[in-house]
């Protein structure tokens, strides 16, 4: 990579780009590649674990038992949590960072890119195992839920093969994060561009780089917790087995290590986007960049303490210690509103396809956020753990916050990624379809819970409050599953019929935005020293640049 | 400007009013333990509001009141301010301030949620197991167990005396259940190989629905059971005429 003073001049393609043959694509290290891979694979997943849920939606829409068995119901829940949380939004962020942190601080790819193309095999590897733990038949699929609470999941009590499938689908996906991790924090540490300060750096990668951080504190632990447990099954062991003198709390302890920052790697990276598309379609720079930045630290930095928070009703931690640092952890996620609102303010604002996502993002998250707060508190959390508030609560975050984001990154990136417009028209169908339906959906949970609706069960007595809710968030689902047909016909349509998106369709702010769409295969040809964080904004404006 | 606030305050009053009777979606405790964790409850819903209306209408109002409207040129740039010093301390110090004064309240309820009498009226002890409950009170020789079910079906019933407080001794001997009766809004998680204690004082008579809250295989939904609360006349009545039918059988 040259730094001259020019304007970058990138290669134009004319024509479509050259399309990459089958083996190619699943053989190339160029990041922008392995990222395309990563986010098509993981949005795979999340049409295999919306069907699930479709199928569970339906299963619960009237009391009695109807659609599936008990024992389908118990593996279908398991599997549709596992495959969202480790196989969807997570290797989604990966698969952006992947496309985006080069691009973002100048770099001509990852800084390992064999290591990352591994990284990918190891991913679409366990998720081929994670789904076949759902369906092994000898002895019955995994069905012990996606925390696998011992004892439930030793040999006695789950005797399937389905368990060990999936105990090795999810330290591959582990190991997958951690290599992810450490080939993100090189590349970030070593390769920006000159200019690109850390205080330079865009959001997304500054959340990526958090997030990276969280995945190596907390994925090896939890492989030691996985390899125990299958020890415990396979070769005798009793760490977790109380008839052995092991204790299940442990399993607890270690899996909620992992599962809270989890947690956070599941929505770091989509702040992120938010934090990259608000700007761009307020036409205004952040508002508070240094504040937002110490805000995603300090969420990494508190989310390493606030595992028990889901121990509340074990009566084996310390509750109120957990529960401050959980109520805590509110006040960097306040600083964010805070920020984003912040940015909008006084700006001349275009409701894009992917600022109707953010807004979307905006309005669920905070129902997500205001509820969590809540949680927070262990006397609150006796009557709410492990009923479907808490499930509410965990879909305002996770599917009104990180995938609606994820829809928002798609519309955003999308142009850069193929050089073609997604049809804006159809995504704000979408956009209202996956918004209406979102919340029809879970908003009737949160009644639920507060009934007293326990979550994991397969149906329910008639007539003690749990119908009339049920039924709506079934409806619910349909209107959201409109949503995601009419957005992969979106996709579909918009590759055939290519509307040409040009460099920069929307006046973007970060260094992918000054090259073409999508890049040839060094990224950038020149590259301009990098005066703020957001460098295409410079260019275009060299009279307001600082 | 000054007139609309003179209107709304007595209207704000009001609503606030009827904020602070409303239950939110919640049960109210049938238990003492649970009528706290109600009003702790009803003091985090009522502090949610003003913030999410806050936030929601600062999001509402730039949304509208900034948008880009047909008129303007297309190319138009929003103002190119890039923080506020003032501003972002104050969004940082404020929701401080919020967490702090709800971490005292739910820490004060929780040490009285948690306090467990010396000398409780009644002890009950309860086994959780695949997929059923056992019920039983030590110093009177009687028990009552699940019949075991993959269905629906009236699940065994713990009756307890009406203002009462009563011991539950809590222990599951396979895998974890957890113990929970929505209308005390408490539950409590069972772990093999531990032993939990936690005191009930029921402030209403009446039938209340329970079930196992920590999924525990196969059958875990149907794994239901009830608390039938009467006064302690008709408790002891009931003891007498339980013991006397076992003691037949």
């Amino acid at each position: 990579m040259s730094v001259t003073l020019e304007r970058p001049v990138a290669a134009q393609p004319e024509e479509p780009p050259r399309r990459l043959g089958p083996v190619e694509r699943l053989t190339s290290t160029d990041h922008k590649n392995i990222g395309i891979l990563y986010c098509v694979t993981a949005f795979g997943f999340f049409l295999v674990g919306g069907a699930l849920a479709g199928l569970m939606r339906v299963e619960l829409a009237e009391p009695a038992r109807q659609v599936v068995s008990t024992q389908a119901y118990n593996t279908m829940f398991t599997i549709h949590g596992t495959v969202m949380i480790f196989l969807f939004v997570a290797p989604f962020g990966i698969g952006l960072a992947n496309y985006l942190i080069p691009l973002q601080i100048g770099a001509p790819d990852m800084a390992f890119p064999r290591l990352n193309l591994t990284s990918y095999w190891f991913f679409a590897g366990a998720g081929l195992l994670i789904l076949l733990s759902g369906v092994a038949s000898t002895g019955g699929g995994a069905a012990m839920g996606w925390y696998a609470y011992t004892p439930l999941s030793e040999m006695r009590y789950s005797p399937g093969v389905g368990v060990d499938l999936w105990i090795l689908g999810i330290a591959l996906v582990a190991i997958s994060n951690v290599m992810g991790g450490v080939n993100i924090l090189t590349t970030v540490f070593l390769m920006r561009a000159p200019g690109m300060t850390m205080w330079r750096l865009p959001i997304f990668t500054w959340n990526m780089v958090v997030t990276a951080i969280l995945g190596l504190v907390a994925f090896p632990p939890a492989v030691a917790a996985f390899a125990l447990l299958f020890i415990d099954r396979r070769l005798g062991g009793h760490a977790f087995d109380p008839l052995g003198g092991g204790d299940p709390a442990l399993y607890q302890h270690l899996f909620w290590f992992l599962g809270h920052p989890e947690v956070y790697i599941l929505i770091l990276p989509f702040f992120g986007i938010i934090t990259e598309v608000i700007p761009v379609f307020s036409r205004k720079p952040l508002f508070g960049y240094l504040g937002l930045v110490l805000a995603t630290i300090a969420i990494g930095a508190l989310s390493m303490g606030v595992w028990a928070h889901h121990m509340f009703t074990t009566g084996v931690v310390n509750n109120p210690f957990f529960s401050a640092m959980s109520l805590l952890i509110a006040v960097p996620t306040g600083v964010k509103f805070f920020a984003w609102t912040g940015t909008m303010w006084k700006g001349k604002i275009s409701f894009t396809v992917p600022m109707l996502f953010a807004l979307g993002f905006l309005l669920n998250f905070l129902i997500g956020g205001v509820t969590g707060v809540m949680l927070a508190s262990a006397p609150i959390d006796f009557h709410m753990n492990d009923s479907y508030f808490v499930v509410a609560h965990f879909h305002y975050t996770i599917m009104g916050g990180s995938v609606f984001a994820i829809f928002a990154g798609i519309y955003f990136w999308f142009p850069k990624m193929t050089g073609a417009m997604l049809r804006e028209r159809l995504g704000r169908v979408v956009a209202v379809l996956l918004f209406v339906g979102f919340n029809l959906t879970f908003w009737p949970q949160f009644v639920l819970g507060l009934r007293g609706f326990p979550r994991r069960y397969v149906s329910y007595p008639p007539d003690i409050g749990f119908d009339t809710p049920n039924l709506v968030s079934t409806f619910g689902y349909f209107v959201m599953f409109a949503g995601v047909v009419l957005f992969l016909a979106d996709v579909a349509v918009s590759l055939r019929r290519r509307v040409p998106a040009g460099d920069d369709p929307w006046g973007g702010n970060s260094l992918e935005w000054v090259t073409s769409s999508p890049p040839p295969d060094h990224n950038f040809d020149a590259l301009r020293p990098i005066r703020s964080e957001r460098p295409a904004f410079d260019l275009r404006h060299p009279e307001l640049a600082p | 400007m000054r007139r609309a606030g003179r209107r709304a305050a007595p209207a704000t009053l009001v609503l606030l009013g009827t904020a602070c009777s409303g239950s939110f979606g919640m049960p109210r405790g049938a238990t003492e333990q649970g009528a706290d964790i109600f009003r702790l409850w009803q003091i985090f819903f009522i502090a949610a509001i003003p913030v999410a209306g806050v936030v929601y209408g600062l999001i509402l109002w730039s949304v509208i009141r900034y948008r880009r409207r047909r008129s303007d040129d297309p190319d138009a740039l929003g103002s190119q301010f890039r923080g506020n010093h003032r501003l972002e301390l104050a969004y940082m110090g404020i929701p401080i301030l919020i967490v702090i004064g709800l971490f005292a309240a739910s820490a004060a309820v929780e040490v009285r949620v948690d306090a467990v009498s010396s000398d409780p009226d009644v002890t009950v002890n309860v086994e959780a197991f695949q997929w059923g409950w056992g019920f039983t009170y030590p110093g009177e020789g009687v028990t009552i167990v699940s019949p075991p079910s993959g269905e629906f079906v009236a699940g065994p019933q713990m009756v307890l005396p009406l203002g009462q407080t009563t011991r539950i001794v809590l222990t599951a001997n396979d895998v974890i259940h957890a113990f929970w009766v929505p209308d005390f809004l408490y539950k409590h998680d069972a772990i093999p190989g531990r032993t939990f204690v936690f005191d009930l004082t029921p402030t209403r008579t009446g039938t209340f629905y329970g079930e196992c809250a920590e999924f525990c295989g196969l059958n875990h939904a149907y794994m239901t059971f009830s608390v039938r609360v009467v006064p302690p006349a008709e408790f002891a009545t009931w003891l007498v005429l339980l013991r006397a039918g076992q003691a037949a059988a």
